[in-house]
């Protein structure tokens, strides 16, 4: 029988049934020569093993458990809302688009009465004409924090700023709270309008505590910054130019 | 009043992930070992497994419900450290030639002259033939599992063990310090 070099590693490592399995054991110890290419075989696992396996003594550090035992699970629950939906054209007929549209719109609705429930001196965001304007805390907060600054207990923690691809000032946020609420702002005219939220149930909080308004920015705001980005984020001396310009387009 | 739309605690969901969070750190040796068949530098590796499991944490509804989560976690060791390597080639900070050969001299003693052979004969293979070899010859897992944390079928994965094992057979005869 001639034993293919695919069967002969299949057998090695465990993967045949028990009929090829007798088949290859047959051939081994009828042929040396296969019996040869087996053992090359398993010499090559025993080195690999015996190379690696070391590592598995070695103590795990600490740090590396705590990341697990401690790290947070909130961005896979987040609920990410494009607006691009919530401000698409009306048509003339219900359409799949509007109907997601609506959806859209609801949970938009949803997530900017919660917003208020957080009386941040007043709604920190604003439906006009379709799209979603920062008010309030949220956008004087946008306007006036640099990120290389960040307050201690302030409501609104700034993230990353940019130039987006059509030379616009974006900036990502975070607003504290029991459950954190994340998303991308960008400069239009005279406001900025929010271009992404997100909300993200806060596992880590146990014991109602609060989360600090600079937790990490959730994926899906980052996943949006990159599809928005040109470019590389503003570093501190860039961020303070912007603002004294009162971001208007550089 | 918001309440009713403000979305529910889900207990459930952080019984099994304390669960998750218990078989993660059971299985961080073996993360820890593979991600060293990736990245080299021990610390890189620890740095590449932390990125993982902060991941794999944050996306554990994608774990189907009863399913092993180690050929998952593999997966997404070997994902974070594709992502790494992008990342570097961005920042164009990879290291050069002679830092990587320097960093392997400076630890060259004695009984850990097989180690560096078999480690510097797997860093030669193409990234794709070392996750196969890494997966199913060192950590053991099948064809499926491997083929599962590979995203691939499992046909390309024999074929990439089967590459792999061959060139790691003729990596390990040549004569030591023979010319690459």
């Amino acid at each position: 029988m001639i034993v293919s070099d695919e069967m002969l590693m299949a057998y090695l490592d465990g993967e045949l049934d028990g009929e090829n399995r007798a088949a290859v054991e047959r051939a081994m110890a009828a042929d040396t020569e296969v019996a040869a290419r087996i053992a090359r075989h398993r010499a090559l696992r025993e080195k690999l093993r015996a190379a690696y396996g070391p590592i598995l003594e070695e103590p795990v550090p600490e740090q590396l458990i705590d990341a697990v035992r401690t790290s947070n699970v909130d961005p896979a629950r987040a609920k990410v809302i494009p607006l691009r939906a919530f401000r698409a054209p009306a048509v003339p007929r219900w359409s799949a688009r509007e109907w997601s549209a609506l959806a859209a719109s609801l949970i938009v609705g949803a997530l900017v009465s919660a917003l208020a429930l957080r009386s941040l001196n007043g709604t920190p965001v604003e439906s006009m004409d379709g799209r979603l304007i920062a008010r309030g805390t949220l956008a004087r907060a946008l306007t006036n924090e640099l990120a290389s600054r960040p307050k201690a207990g302030a409501p609104v923690a700034i993230g990353i700023t940019f130039l987006s691809k059509s030379g616009d000032y974006c900036r990502t946020f975070t607003l504290a709270g029991r459950e954190a609420i994340a998303g991308l702002a960008c400069r239009d005219h005279d406001a900025w309008q929010i271009e992404t939220l997100t909300r993200s149930e806060a596992a880590a909080a146990s014991g109602g505590a609060y989360r600090l308004a600079a937790s990490p920015i959730p994926r899906p705001i980052l996943d949006a910054v990159s599809a928005a980005m040109a470019g590389e984020p503003l570093d501190a001396s860039a961020e303070a130019a912007a603002r004294t310009r009162t971001w208007t387009r550089p | 009043m918001v309440a009713g739309i403000v979305i529910p605690s889900r207990r459930s969901m952080g019984t099994r992930i304390d669960a998750l969070r218990e078989e993660i750190v059971d299985l961080l040796p073996r993360l820890r070992r593979f991600a060293r068949t990736l990245a080299r530098n021990p610390q890189d590796a620890d740095d590449l497994v932390q990125t993982a499991v902060e991941r794999a944490l944050a996306r554990a509804d994608q774990l189907r419900a009863g399913a092993a989560p180690a050929a998952w976690l593999f997966g997404i060791v070997r994902h974070a450290w594709i992502d790494e390597v992008r990342a570097r080639r961005r920042r164009e900070r990879v290291l050069a030639p002679q830092e990587l050969a320097e960093s392997v001299a400076d630890r060259t003693s004695g009984t850990e002259a097989d180690f560096l052979a078999v480690e510097d004969a797997m860093a030669r293979l193409p990234e794709e033939q070392r996750t196969a070899v890494a997966l199913v010859l060192i950590e053991g897992l099948s064809y499926k599992e491997a083929a599962e944390a590979m995203n691939v079928p499992i046909g390309t994965l024999t074929s990439r063990l089967a590459r792999g094992r061959e060139a790691l057979q003729s990596f390990l005869a040549e004569p030591i310090g023979a010319p690459r």
